[in-house]
């Protein structure tokens, strides 16, 4: 019954699924290290870390989405859509600290568009935002004219590279950001309207609770998170391909959902989320270190959230912890 | 006689090309229970969901102590002083009872212009409300889910007691219930009506109505067809009533 229980619950007390979270990144780890030489390097420890930056951003969002039995597929070309902004300043030679705002901004505009169709348009999310991708897809076409915005200058790289007390600025970001998420979502009414909403819409109506106003802040707060790691990505790559964010909502949605975050709604888990995308981005990198191709990173990840939401079902785990929710 | 605290008069709703309720007219009064009876499907829950702000009426009015109100949400209602007990009781399985209590009107404090809320307060308020109602539940911090038909119930009431309300309406409060659990529910009741609060109870049960009303109307697919205080009836004629079988009723019927 522990696990059930959560308000008494720190920022990083742990339950049961994010042990063996745990664990299996240290498995893959140690199993890793012993099948490849340069898999247990401090550069590689990096590369997994600094490669995870902008999916336990996106995941942090998804994880609120996924809460709130909503759902956004169009969030890597959203992301896209950010980083072209964020590039064209950049490469304007436009101020870094312009373009540090264009991230979040886009995304939260974004968001209400989302969020226009979806709560106030009323149209399912799944099939909102699949939508939405589609025409978004498109508009990064357009937007790009057919060809990578490459070559940015390092304003921003440089910028996003320094440290604060020692800590890199990244890390800094991830850290206020999961703080913040947790905040909100174990210690204010509106987390607590996100999981009523989550558990059943109807219900959360009936009591009072401001159904409208929860959902559509919900999708402005994921587009605030994507737009952020727009940023990052920016300042990683120093350029925006035309395929930029296709892999993002399905290692999203994998790792919510592998950190024990119910696809019903109702009960999520952000710890879980960190080690979910940490789990996804070790075995990817891992992999690729071993020599499987990177074009079969997508069928690992399709296969671990058949196989976690299968395994769920089987075990009977669906209807059991729709009642019940992990901690954060 | 008391001045009636709610007033409904020729509320109607319509659901496409049905019409679940037409011309109820209806007086609440504070300190009295009344008793809502009728076959399923009579129009009920639809009533209350009006009087609770979940469902606008597509005709008529209400009146509270003598003001016409119109509720755009469950919210307004509650402000209004109304507490609805639901028949599908509404609450959030995944939620604590504490957090149940106070879903939509949670206990804050604003910090830096972020409303964090009171969990302690809230806890001890619910901690309270639960000894007050004599229900025993062992782990408080467990999910609604996990806890039996009565608890819920009892959760659904404080939540109700918790808002202050003027008029508490339950929905078939005693269908899921035990005998213990259901006596209990019937005696909270008639203390809420002694506290000067107006109830609103629906309930299958004949003799239980009769152990708590004051006053009895019975509904009949859609329409109100009859009032009656409890001391001036019986239950054969509540029966004859509810069936149609009842002279009155008939009459009633014929002419619509
Ligand atoms: N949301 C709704 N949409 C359509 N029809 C409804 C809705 N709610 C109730 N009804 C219909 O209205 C009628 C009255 O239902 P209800 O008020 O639930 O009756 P009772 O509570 O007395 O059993 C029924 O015919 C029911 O099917
Ligand atoms: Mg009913």
């Amino acid at each position: 019954m522990s696990a059930v229980r959560q308000s008494g619950s720190g920022v990083f007390s742990m339950n049961g699924r994010e042990w063996s979270l745990l664990v299996a990144c240290l498995l893959a780890i140690a199993i890793f290290s012993v099948a490849s030489p340069h898999y247990a390097t401090p550069g590689n420890a990096v590369t997994v870390l600094r490669n995870s930056v902008e999916l336990l951003l996106i995941g942090l969002g998804m994880t609120l989405l996924l809460a709130m039995g909503g759902i956004d597929v169009s969030i890597g070309i959203v992301m896209g859509l950010a980083a072209i902004a964020i590039g064209r300043i950049v490469g304007a030679d436009g101020s870094p600290f312009v373009a540090l705002v264009a991230g979040p901004l886009v995304g939260a505009l974004l968001g209400c568009v989302t969020a226009a169709v979806v709560v106030l348009g009323r149209v399912p999310a799944i099939v909102g935002t699949l939508g939405l991708l589609g025409v978004y897809r498109t508009a990064v076409f357009a937007l790009l004219g057919g060809q990578w915005l490459s070559g940015l200058p390092s304003s921003l790289t440089d910028l996003l590279a320094t440290t604060v007390l020692g800590i890199p600025v990244p890390a800094l970001v991830i850290a206020v950001a999961y703080l913040t998420v947790w905040l909100a979502l174990r210690r204010t009414p509106y987390g607590l309207h996100l999981l009523a909403i989550g558990n059943s819409e109807e219900k959360a109506r009936l009591s009072g609770i401001p159904v409208i106003k929860v959902r559509f802040l919900t999708f402005v707060i994921s587009g605030v998170l994507t737009g952020i790691a727009a940023t990052f990505y920016v300042a990683t790559y120093r350029n925006v391909e035309m395929s930029i964010g296709s892999t993002s909502a399905l290692d999203a949605i994998a790792a919510v959902i592998l950190g024990g975050t119910s696809i019903l709604g109702g009960r999520c888990s952000l710890l879980g989320t960190v080690l979910g995308v940490l789990l996804l981005r070790i075995l990817q990198n891992g992999l690729l270190l071993i020599g499987v191709p990177s074009l079969w990173q997508p069928v690992v990840t399709g296969v671990l959230v058949i196989g976690v939401l299968g395994f769920e079902a089987v075990s009977n785990r669906l209807p059991l912890t729709r009642f019940q929710r992990a901690r954060a | 006689m008391t001045a009636p605290f709610l007033v409904a008069r020729n509320i109607a709703k319509r659901f496409g090309a049905l019409t679940a309720l037409a011309d109820v007219d209806l007086e609440i009064r504070p300190g009295e229970v009344l008793a809502l009876l009728g076959d399923n499907g009579a129009g009920k829950s639809t009533f209350i969901k009006i009087l609770a702000g979940a469902h606008p009426p597509s005709d008529g009015e209400l009146l509270i102590e003598g003001k016409a109100v119109a509720f755009a949400s469950p919210k307004d209602a509650a402000a209004s002083g109304i507490a609805t007990i639901f028949q599908e009781l509404a609450l959030s399985e995944n939620l604590s009872i504490a957090e149940n209590v106070f879903l939509g009107r949670e206990l804050k404090r604003s910090i830096f212009g972020i409303p964090f809320l009171k969990r302690a307060e809230m806890r001890q308020r619910v901690d309270g409300l639960l000894q007050e109602l004599d229900a025993h539940i062992s782990d408080p911090e467990a999910p609604v889910g996990s806890l039996s038909g009565g608890q819920r119930q009892a959760v659904a009431i404080c939540r109700a007691l918790n808002l202050n309300a003027r008029l508490v309406i339950m929905d078939e409060p005693t269908a899921a219930l035990a005998v213990a659990e259901t006596r209990k529910v019937l005696a909270l009741t008639r203390r809420l009506a002694g506290r000067g609060c107006a109830v609103v109870l629906i309930s299958h049960n004949i003799s239980e109505v009769f152990e708590v009303a004051d006053r009895i109307v019975v509904f009949r697919r859609g329409r109100k067809v009859a009032e009656r205080l409890a001391a001036e009836t019986n239950h054969e004629e509540v029966v004859s009533l509810i069936t149609g079988a009842h002279p009155d009723v008939r009459a009633l019927e014929k002419t619509n």
